[in-house]
């Protein structure tokens, strides 16, 4: 039984077929790539698996049980987490606060006894502390120190990024969504992200679902790459497969008939950017 | 220091903190002006008031306008509960009693007297009645916390606001219908409610200092980050597995509660119980102070607090008459206080030019208003006398405006005031060495020209020692 099975969803915007039948399976240790041209449906894609929206038909299972119509902090409890392609950081918290936040859900404590500082809430908060610090190790000490007490706002885009990793891990879910964890980055700090995520599997055993228009990113650590267009999975595969997929360049190379031209550019070398 | 080093002498400042306040309201008892202590026991009850508001407005960033619906049901549970015999003896013989034989049975006393508990039913043993009936006003205000915390659920910012502003009348004018007036006496309501608590500086400090302890742990708890991430990002709160529902409901409930505390012991220091004293004023001036003084700030909203009771409590020589030169000159003094304020704060932000058209104008305008009040002060127009009513007002929402202008988070901001603050320790700075690592973590083109430059040096000392060697 694969972690996270998605079963025929099905999503519209109104008129606009967002995701049509898609179908998709991560196994516990994987790290899945989701690439696909502007507005094929990829964070739409996390968006349902996460609780934002729900799929009009079709089911969503992890571990075994159905999470369709779940609430957001519903599925963290399940065990799955996510990081935002456009950010939503806890901006005016300390670095600190924004990973001890998502450890919340797993408070036993009532308010009453947070308030009174009992021993066993104070056990707890030591935990969180602990862990806090775990999570934001994986990022070397750029976000330790003195950064911990940092507010988001004066932090650089790309510690910003790693923050919010942080935080998604921080909720101790087991499937990650990453919802381009490299966007605004420098070619170097692509580059040690990539590790990163790799440890965050090799070392933290989370497993990854990803979405990335940086294809040297997804080439490098990618166990399967699922590419969507229109909301339809056109392939799947081992990541040089599936480039080499006539529908895929199609997709890509399409757009480009039409005057787009960076998607082609994302196919081959893989230039940052951000929507 | 060391941390713990650091937490003893905090704890050290904390206790010798709160021993300086009891010394100062000992002195503030001892002066004995009854005008000041009132003001000082007003503060501590619209403090407690206040700070409970900003844990809806402020910490979970909720904009709630009801504060006064809430203050209400505690003010006239706790008045209804200690009413004296004699007073109700009063209600009971007057002919526009709308109370019923029930509901002027409702005494804590009668029920002390029920269980047999005599002694718990003397005057010497009001105080205990006193608690019992503000707890429970506490209790049932929280309930109705409750009840509006859930609209919080489906509703989001005005929209919210307006509900919330709607409930606070709608429970003032559920109070005077046929249903509840036997529980409020109507539009006539209480008089006489037994008032040594709300006037006590040490009753109203007491409690005070009971809310402030709580809010202050429950904000730095993880509760309290988990209100601050719904204030920050709904979403992303909720990504991040914090229940929404369960959080917002339990703000507005603890809050509710204070703010049924903050109505019993206002009642109190009124002596009296009326719909008309838990008007939408009352949250008024608990929006200023939690807007000027810092939303989200504890301590900022005591500061705000402060402001507010004594511009109400001071600010009487503002609504007497005063004759028309009088007001010329004040209004010359102010206008040039103005031009004076906004050159200094243009040169601190050094904004150009320095002196701009509107400076010129105002101060013209000033000395316009000096000169007139002054030399034709005889003038017989400028003799008759004119009154501002609700001056008071205007001044808190000049105020406000002004805050909202300069310092759109209030004096404080969401900072809280504490020891490491005012000791200027920085944890969020970094050390000399951190700050080398950092350079090295996020310049990788400038340690990339740094390690270039220590290798030349190093390939330089091998080639002397090298030399040396020949
Ligand atoms: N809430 C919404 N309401 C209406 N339309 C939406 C909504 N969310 C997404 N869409 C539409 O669904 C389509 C898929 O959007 P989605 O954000 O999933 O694309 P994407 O693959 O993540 O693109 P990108 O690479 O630019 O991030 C787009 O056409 C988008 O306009
Ligand atoms: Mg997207």
């Amino acid at each position: 039984m694969a972690m996270l099975e998605i079963d025929d969803i099905n999503k519209s915007f109104g008129g606009l077929q967002a995701i049509t039948d898609l179908n998709l399976k991560v196994n516990e240790g994987e790290i899945v790539s989701v690439i696909g041209p502007n507005g094929a449906g990829k964070t739409t894609l996390f968006n349902l698996i996460t609780g934002v929206y729900k799929p009009d038909v079709g089911d969503i299972r992890f571990e075994g049980n159905s999470i369709t119509g779940l609430k957001p902090d519903q599925i963290v409890d399940r065990g799955i987490a996510r990081t935002f392609q456009n950010l939503r950081l806890f901006t005016n918290l300390t670095v600190l606060e924004n990973v001890l936040i998502p450890q919340h859900h797993k408070l036993k404590s009532t308010w009453f006894s947070a308030v009174f500082r009992t021993p066993g809430y104070l056990r707890r908060e030591q935990q969180m502390r602990e862990q806090a610090l775990e999570k934001l190790s994986f990022f070397g000490p750029r976000l330790m120190s003195f950064r911990l007490y940092q507010p988001v706002y004066v932090l650089s885009y790309a510690n910003r990024r790693r923050t919010e990793m942080a935080r998604a891990m921080a909720t101790g879910a087991k499937l990650l969504l990453l919802d381009e964890p490299s966007a605004g980055m420098n070619p170097k700090e692509t580059a040690e992200i990539t590790q990163i995520i790799k440890r965050m599997r090799d070392e933290g055993g989370y497993t990854i679902l990803l979405v990335e228009h940086k294809m040297n990113l997804v080439s490098e650590i990618s166990d399967r790459v699922v590419v969507l267009d229109y909301g339809q999975k056109i392939a799947e595969g081992d990541y040089q497969d599936v480039v080499n997929d006539p529908k895929v360049i199609e997709a890509y190379l399409g757009k480009k008939a039409e005057g787009d031209e960076a998607q082609n550019d994302q196919l081959t070398e893989g230039d940052g950017r951000t929507s | 220091m060391l941390d713990t080093q650091k937490r003893h002498r905090n704890t050290i400042l904390n206790f010798a903190a709160i021993g300086v306040l009891i010394v100062f309201l000992l002195i503030i008892d001892g002066i004995g002006s009854v005008k000041l202590e009132q003001a000082f026991a007003l503060f501590a009850i619209w403090g407690i008031a206040a700070v409970s508001l900003n844990l809806i407005n402020g910490t979970t960033g909720i904009l709630s306008l009801g504060h006064h619906g809430f203050m209400l049901i505690g003010g006239y549970i706790t008045a209804l509960l200690i009413l004296s015999s004699e007073s109700r003896a009063r209600i009971a013989n007057s002919a526009r009693s709308q109370m019923n034989e029930f509901t002027l049975g409702l005494s804590i006393k009668n029920w002390f007297e029920a269980l047999g508990l005599n002694a718990l039913a003397t005057d010497d043993t009001l105080w205990l009645r006193f608690i019992v009936a503000i707890v429970i006003g506490g209790i049932i205000s929280m309930i109705f916390g409750l009840i509006v915390g859930i609209p919080s659920l489906r509703l989001r910012g005005d929209y919210l606001a307006i509900v919330t502003f709607g409930f606070g009348e709608i429970i003032r004018l559920l109070a005077s219908t046929r249903l509840f007036a036997p529980f409020t006496n109507g539009s006539l309501g209480f008089s006489g409610v037994p008032s040594e608590f709300g006037k006590s500086l040490w009753w109203t400090f007491g409690f005070l200092a009971i809310t402030v302890f709580v809010m202050a742990k429950l904000k730095y708890s993880s509760y309290g980050r988990a209100l601050q991430g719904i204030r920050e990002d709904e979403i992303a709160a909720e990504a991040m597995g914090v229940n929404l529902a369960y959080h917002k409901v339990l703000a507005f409930a603890i809050s509710a509660f204070f703010a049924g505390i903050a109505g019993g012991l206002w009642v109190s220091w009124l002596a009296t119980a009326r719909l008309d004293v838990f008007l939408f004023t009352l949250t008024f001036f608990f929006l200023v102070a939690v807007s000027v003084g810092g939303t989200g700030s504890v301590t900022g909203v005591l500061i705000g607090t402060a402001l507010v009771v004594f511009v109400r409590q001071y600010g009487d020589p503002l609504e007497e008459s005063y004759t028309l030169w009088q007001w010329l000159l004040a209004g010359g003094v102010l206008l040039l206080a103005a031009a004076v304020a906004t050159l200094i704060y243009r040169n601190i932000r050094r904004l150009r030019p320095r002196l701009n058209a509107s400076i010129y104008i105002v101060v013209g305008l000033g000395i316009i208003a000096l000169l007139i009040g002054l030399f034709a002060a005889s003038g017989g127009q400028l003799q008759s006398e004119y009154r501002a009513f609700g001056m008071r007002a205007i001044i808190l929402s000049a105020l406000l405006v002004i805050i909202m202008i300069f310092k759109p988070d209030g004096i404080l901001g969401q900072a809280e005031f504490n020891w490491a603050w005012l000791f200027r320790e920085r944890k969020d700075q970094p050390t000399d060495e951190e700050r080398a690592q950092d350079a090295w973590l996020t310049g990788p083109e400038l340690s990339k020209r740094l390690e270039a430059a220590e290798t030349r040096e190093a390939s330089a000392e091998t080639a002397g020692e090298s030399s040396e060697a020949n």
